[in-house]
């Protein structure tokens, strides 16, 4: 045995060409990683890091003003107390958003998930996501068609009850949260759909034979099945509703003021960028803290 | 030549071993199973052979010829994989070529060579459909041919036939076996299904925690083991522990068993191994072991029966019977048992 | 309970496409202040075409949507080669990196962009909306190319290097051909999340060089004519047409094939 290796050892590089070594497996993976990389840190991770710097200093660095750090920006919110109701607009505006989009959502994915099948399912799945993946802005700008004054509702209301007058309610919080839950309802069915597409049908007709009733059914099986994607979908949606700015202006008109268009305005009308930088990683810090809280479900849920 | 030669390899995880010190020989024209439980590391020596891992020591050599620093793609391999890996993007014909290809065989000289691997696999006329098309056993045999087709060096089947049902896996295990004597070519086989591993095989290995602990023909394999693993995991079997005394082993009841072999030396504990369908119910006074116990559990299998007993002292003990005689005992029976010395084996732990 | 729960998704697609449709319909109404009785006309389409400031926006959008899709297919492709068929150290923090440029609401991160490419000396403009969508672009393209990574067993390459191919070889004959409805899918998609990108355009634009999405916002914030219905229905013919081929390829409605 020895006596062979020790030959085998002598015979070996011989001349087979395709007996070349493979480049390292790591030059291919840094070779193959890098351009991705690279790219999301000149375009994400670096101006996240400089936008912290910024939140630091006392004004915009223009011309040869010396830079002053201070740590007063992130006190605006006892400086500025009605900052303070501007977050809660926005947190109220999230909740309602996010429920409403939870309730009508969820009922939507199950009605998909029960009550079709085969081609018409998928059809009716791809025109549910279809405005998701659409322009945001239009689709809100489609809105203010349809909620203003003698637009098309009052239009409708007037053929089915030509006394009542105009109840256009452009321009309040609920054209705002009507708005954004057309904005997000989509991905809730989705992430909600997904969830429930897991689900084995034996489980529901096992449920059925014991004498479960739909309500039953609905409530204490698929409901608690489809938490992850329930839950998923309600992170999705609270987060970017919570830094919104372009559906408050555009369906708020000026009640529409939020953490989102207050931000808008520091970048945009009030050139106070360190202003604009903390009050963007406050609210960064509420959204890390949400997806932190929920970084288990999320992590199933994206991954089903 | 065209043997296969394992010499001292071995493979660690991180810190976990998966191969110690395996080191084997394949023989020019055999077929050799390499059978364990999952972990035993039989899969990660197959894929040491064909390349796909290399090995933290030791060396690999295919036909004499070291390769252990050869990739997967200079070996010569003929491979197939347990879920068929058909390209589905190809036909029949296009993926029985492709390793033709690779070897610079192309138009009608490798449509000569393609038409002939799918006739020997039974699939003329499939040269133009789709992988998809096929059922699961026609795309085995597809995959046979193709790694037929490139006259390699050797055969490395992974769990091949195990996504097939049973009455096709048996059909495709006598294709297999035809197709391999035909050609001569040595097969290196994994699975976990030790039936197939003796119907095909002219030697098994078994392997646990990265060890062979054993390798030989099928019938000593299964009829001598070494240890009390290979007993156990190829086949059932009765383990009588006790304590040798003048060339035989006394267990803990007192009765004194006789076995074949040499055993350790007296004074010192042994564990003797015992085919529970070598055991049968004694009647009358004859030559050979004896056990006293009584029948716990009836197994009723219409032709087979299996029982369970327990010795007085507690010890459990199987025994299979054939069903001749339509004759069935009674759980709560006390029987005699008797068995011959000569399917008596000390194992090791 | 069948018969409810169509009812019931009836609803909700008249509740999602009711204003879009709106929308569209008073792009083809005669009155400049959007006023019933609808009576058809497409003067203000052809407003439109002369309108230089909105079909330059459109063109740029155009332009930027499809360099965005080759720049990040490529990238993201590379890349989810990388994260789906090569094991290494720190690659699920590498896939965590991943998520900033979807999961940060978009003002945050247009905002940061907008400090950063300023302070850098990058600036604002063309360049700075192309760093800015493709790196939007690529986390989506890595997603939908690895669903399609998964969807391919690893041991097709494996047999393909067992009858003689390269690794190299093994992927363009083997690996490439199965995943090319991927990366199709996935260029569109980002073709899509470029076309209809606002929230980063807006903070990246100059007076002089911006996209259809924020010719149409300071449109709208400053009193609008139904020309922008009209534009805005070609956008979002636009988009809807590119992410239904991409449906086609990618087949997301199949959900439970992405293992």
């Amino acid at each position: 045995m020895r006596s062979d290796a020790i030959l085998n050892d002598a015979a070996r590089g011989s001349s087979d060409p395709r007996q070349r070594r493979p480049i390292p497996a790591w030059v291919a993976t840094t070779a193959l990683l890098l351009p991705t990389y690279g790219w999301l840190t000149l375009a994400v991770l670096l101006p996240l890091l400089t936008m912290f710097v910024f939140s630091f200093m006392s004004a915009t660095p223009m011309g040869k003003t010396p830079i002053v750090f201070t740590l007063k920006h992130y006190r605006a919110f006892i400086d500025q107390p009605y900052l303070i109701n501007i977050a809660w607009t926005s947190l109220v505006i999230g909740f309602w958003t996010t429920l409403l989009c939870a309730v009508f959502g969820f009922l939507a994915a199950v009605a998909l998930a029960r009550a079709t099948v085969g081609r018409m399912r998928e059809t009716l799945l791809v025109l549910l996501l279809l405005p998701f993946w659409t322009n945001g802005l239009v689709r809100v700008f489609s809105w203010t068609m349809v909620l203003r004054e003698n637009g098309f509702l009052d239009g409708v209301v007037d053929m089915v009850l030509p006394d009542i007058g105009s109840i256009s309610f452009l321009y309040t919080r609920y054209a705002v949260v009507l708005g954004l839950v057309h904005g997000y309802l989509p991905y809730m069915i989705l992430t909600c759909y997904i969830a429930l597409s897991t689900i084995d049908d034996a489980i529901i007709e096992a449920a059925a034979s014991l004498g479960a009733r739909w309500w039953t059914i609905l409530l204490r099986i698929l409901l608690p099945l489809a938490a992850p994607g329930l839950i998923s979908g309600a992170v999705l949606t609270f987060v970017p509703v919570i830094g919104s700015f372009m559906e408050p202006r555009i369906l708020g008109g000026k009640v529409g003021v939020t953490m989102g268009t207050v931000i808008e305005d520091q970048f945009t009308q009030a050139f106070n960028w360190p202003l604009g930088a903390a009050l963007s990683f406050t609210l960064l810090a509420v959204v890390l803290a949400i997806f932190a809280t929920f970084s288990g479900v999320l992590r199933r849920g994206t991954t089903a | 030549m065209t043997n296969v030669n394992v010499n001292s390899v071995a493979k660690t995880y991180g810190t976990t071993p998966v191969l110690t010190d395996i080191s084997t020989d394949f023989p020019e024209g055999s077929f050799t199973s390499l059978l364990g439980p999952s972990g035993s590391g039989k899969t990660t020596l197959l894929r040491i052979i064909a390349g796909f891992i290399r090995p933290d020591e030791g060396i690999v050599s295919i036909g004499g010829r070291d390769v252990t620093h050869v990739p997967v793609w200079g070996r010569n391999i003929g491979m197939m994989f347990q879920s068929y890996a058909l390209f589905p993007h190809m036909t029949i014909a296009q993926n029985v070529a492709f390793g033709l290809g690779r070897r610079g065989i192309h138009g009608a000289e490798a449509r000569k060579q393609v038409d002939a691997a799918l006739e020997m696999v039974h699939l003329p006329g499939f040269a133009d459909r789709m992988p998809k098309q096929l059922s699961g056993g026609q795309q085995q045999r597809v995959a046979l041919a193709r790694a037929m087709v490139i006259k390699p060096s050797v055969l490395l089947l992974d769990e091949p036939l195990s996504a097939l049902d049973r009455r096709l896996r048996q059909e495709m295990q006598v294709e297999l076996l035809r197709i391999q004597r035909e050609s001569g070519l040595t097969t290196i086989f994994v699975t976990h299904d030790q039936e197939e591993a003796l119907t095909l095989s002219d030697k098994v290995a078994i392997l646990d925690k990265g060890r062979i602990v054993q390798i030989g023909d099928p019938e000593t394999v299964y009829e001598k083991p070494l240890t009390r693993f290979a007993a156990e995991f190829l086949g059932d079997s009765n383990f009588l522990k006790g304590k040798v005394e003048s060339g035989a082993v006394r267990l803990a009841d007192g009765t004194v068993v006789h076995a074949a072999g040499t055993l350790p030396a007296d004074g010192a504990q042994a564990t003797l191994a015992v085919r529970p369908e070598k055991m049968f119910v004694a009647k009358d006074p004859s030559p050979g072991n004896r056990l006293t116990a009584r029948i716990t559990t009836v197994i009723y299998a219409g032709q087979a029966l299996s029982y369970i007993l327990e010795t007085a002292d507690g010890m459990q003990v199987k025994l299979f019977a054939q069903n001749r005689d339509g004759n069935v005992l009674k759980q709560g029976e006390t029987v005699v048992l008797g068995w011959s010395a000569d399917h008596t084996v000390a194992v090791a732990d | 309970m069948t018969q409810l729960g169509r009812i019931y998704l009836l609803a909700i697609l008249i509740f999602l496409y009711t204003p879009i449709l709106v929308m569209m319909a008073m792009g083809f109404n005669e009155s400049q202040l959007y006023e019933l009785p609808f009576s058809f006309s497409t003067r203000w389409y052809v407003a439109l075409m002369d309108n230089q400031q909105l079909l330059k926006a459109g063109m740029n959008s155009i332009i930027i949507a499809v360099i965005t899709a080759v720049i990040s297919t490529c990238l993201g492709t590379m890349a989810s080669i990388a994260l789906s068929r090569r094991t290494f150290r720190g690659k699920s923090l590498l896939q965590l990196l991943l998520l900033p440029p979807i999961a940060i609401p978009w003002l945050i991160t247009g905002t940061a962009m907008l400090v950063f490419f300023y302070w850098s000396g990058i600036g604002r403009g063309m360049h700075a909306l192309l760093i800015g969508h493709v790196a939007l672009a690529i986390p989506y393209v890595v997603l939908v190319v690895g669903t399609g990574f998964s969807t391919i067993r690893a041991d097709l390459e494996e047999a393909a290097m067992s009858l003689g191919s390269t690794p190299i070889h093994a992927f363009f004959a083997v690996t490439l051909p199965l995943l090319f409805p991927s990366i199709l899918g996935a260029a569109l998609f980002a073709f899509a999340v470029s076309l209809d990108q606002f929230v980063i355009s807006y903070f990246l634009a100059t007076p002089g060089y911006s996209t259809l999405p924020v010719q149409i916002y300071s449109a709208i914030r400053k009193g609008f004519t139904p020309e922008i219905n009209a534009i805005s229905t070609l956008l979002l013919l636009g988009s809807m047409a590119a992410i239904l081929i991409f449906a086609r390829f990618a087949k997301p409605g199949d959900v439970r094939d992405k293992r």
